[in-house]
């Protein structure tokens, strides 16, 4: 190569390389898809059987919660914490419990799933050789508490080069002490469709509003979102409002991390099975 | 194609080709901070239009485009941009072939009007294709030549015709 192309070009690759270069882009790259979460089976079964105890005969529930004597507080604690480091590989998880149902069999099966999953977690920290990198957090956090209800929500981030960030949520009426689905909450099936034409809409709406949000809702898209899981993600606010959840990448590209949609209740008032939880 | 895949080979792209692309943003802004904030830039725009990519194996490529893109709406904005205008190109025209003149040689290269020193970033700092440069330009190969021939002419450097296309 002539002579001053060579210097010019090595000038051109002696440019240094900020630190702050690695910084930036991870930052900024979508999170790594890990895998998906499958709820174990157990508890979403024991769910069904409380559930449909509670939508069955409101009555009764209420009569048994107001059952006269000395309730103990329904609270989350942390049950364990594991904070360990090896062979650039950490892990730091805290793993939550309920406490104060009366209803042993609903606070054992909710509690032995957080278990069950830092277990898995842990072991996963474990088999992770030096080349992986690999750094894994989890902690949680009471997102509701009112009188009648309690939203846990339970965050697990998986660093990998970039990270991959998982939203669960568990939410429990702790007066009639049952967990609630988000088909325990609708008189029938067309919650899915109405929920679900309302979250497109707002997704048109915001990406008219601010061409930075993207969501994968039109026929370009490789998979456009057509309707929601009848068993989404979900939680309910103090004020009371559903609010949907996605993880990551199932409704947007990855910098958008996870997205709530908040459903506006007099939508969903028809469908209803009360107005106990969402009013 | 799952769009998950997409989002990981992206992902490994910009990873495995940071320093490129940080270099090529630098050599416009020439200051590490608005370098970054190119990248960074660049990045966001890319996953925007990620969905819509149509060749995934030129995805280097593509996102050199929009590197070079963000760089150049960047320096318009601060109007640091070097228009083309005829006074600075006959002036880097008619100096003559003197040695010492090396001195000046980055200088010259980062005052070339930015259609010149960006084929010749790519075609000689980058080593992509005349082909490659022309995709992301969105010109045709005969433009680029054009421009190369043109960019060296002004850089003072003769090349011959096999170095300019297989080097």
């Amino acid at each position: 190569m002539n002579k001053k192309l060579e210097a010019l070009k090595k000038e051109y690759k002696d440019v240094p390389i900020p630190k702050e270069l690695d910084e930036i882009i991870a930052k900024s790259l979508p999170k790594k898809k890990k895998h998906r979460y499958v709820w174990p089976l157990g508890v979403a079964a024991a769910a069904m059987l409380f559930t449909t105890a509670v939508n069955v005969s409101p009555e009764a529930a209420q009569a048994m919660a107001k059952i006269p004597f000395v309730k103990e507080i329904v609270e989350v604690i942390t049950f364990h914490e594991v904070k360990e480091e090896k062979n650039n590989t950490s892990i730091d998880v805290r793993t939550p419990a309920i406490s104060g149902l009366e209803n042993k069999v609903l606070e054992d099966s909710l509690n032995e799933k957080y278990i069950e999953e830092s277990k898995k977690l842990y072991e996963e920290f474990e088999a992770a050789g030096e080349n992986d990198r690999l750094a894994i957090e989890g902690d949680y956090e009471v997102v509701t508490e009112t009188p009648i209800l309690l939203s846990i929500r339970q965050t697990i981030q998986k660093t990998q080069v970039s990270g991959y960030m998982q939203h669960h949520y568990v939410t429990i009426d702790k007066e009639n002490e049952a967990l609630l689905t988000l088909k325990s909450l609708f008189k029938n099936d067309q919650y899915v469709k109405v929920i679900s034409e309302n979250i497109k809409q707002q997704m048109q709406q915001q990406m008219d509003e601010d061409p930075n949000k993207s969501y994968f809702l039109t026929k370009q898209d490789v998979e456009p979102f057509t309707q929601i899981d009848p068993n989404q993600e979900f939680y309910i606010t103090t004020d009371n409002q559903l609010v949907i959840s996605f993880d990551e990448y199932e409704v947007a590209p990855g910098y958008m991390g996870v997205v709530e949609f908040k459903i506006p209740t007099d939508i969903l008032s028809e469908i209803l099975v009360g107005d106990r939880y969402i009013n | 194609m799952k769009k998950y895949d997409v989002d990981t080979i992206f992902i490994s792209c910009i990873t495995e080709n940071k320093d490129d692309f940080y270099r090529l943003a630098y050599s416009y802004v020439k200051n590490q901070e608005d370098a970054l904030d190119i990248v960074q830039e660049s990045i966001r725009k890319a996953l925007t239009s990620l969905i819509n990519i149509k060749d995934i194996n030129a995805m280097k490529s593509w996102f050199y485009k929009i590197v070079i893109r963000t760089a150049i709406d960047f320096l318009r904005k601060q109007k640091k941009l070097t228009l083309a205008d005829d006074e600075t190109i006959d002036f880097l025209s008619k100096g003559k072939e003197d040695t010492y003149k090396d001195l000046d040689l980055h200088k010259a290269l980062d005052e070339l009007p930015i259609m010149y020193k960006t084929v010749i970033i790519l075609r000689y700092f980058e080593d992509l294709k005349l082909e490659e440069i022309a995709e992301i330009l969105e010109e045709n190969i005969n433009t680029v030549k054009t421009r190369l021939y043109k960019g060296l002419k002004l850089l003072r450097i003769t090349i011959t015709e096999e170095e300019l296309v297989n080097e």
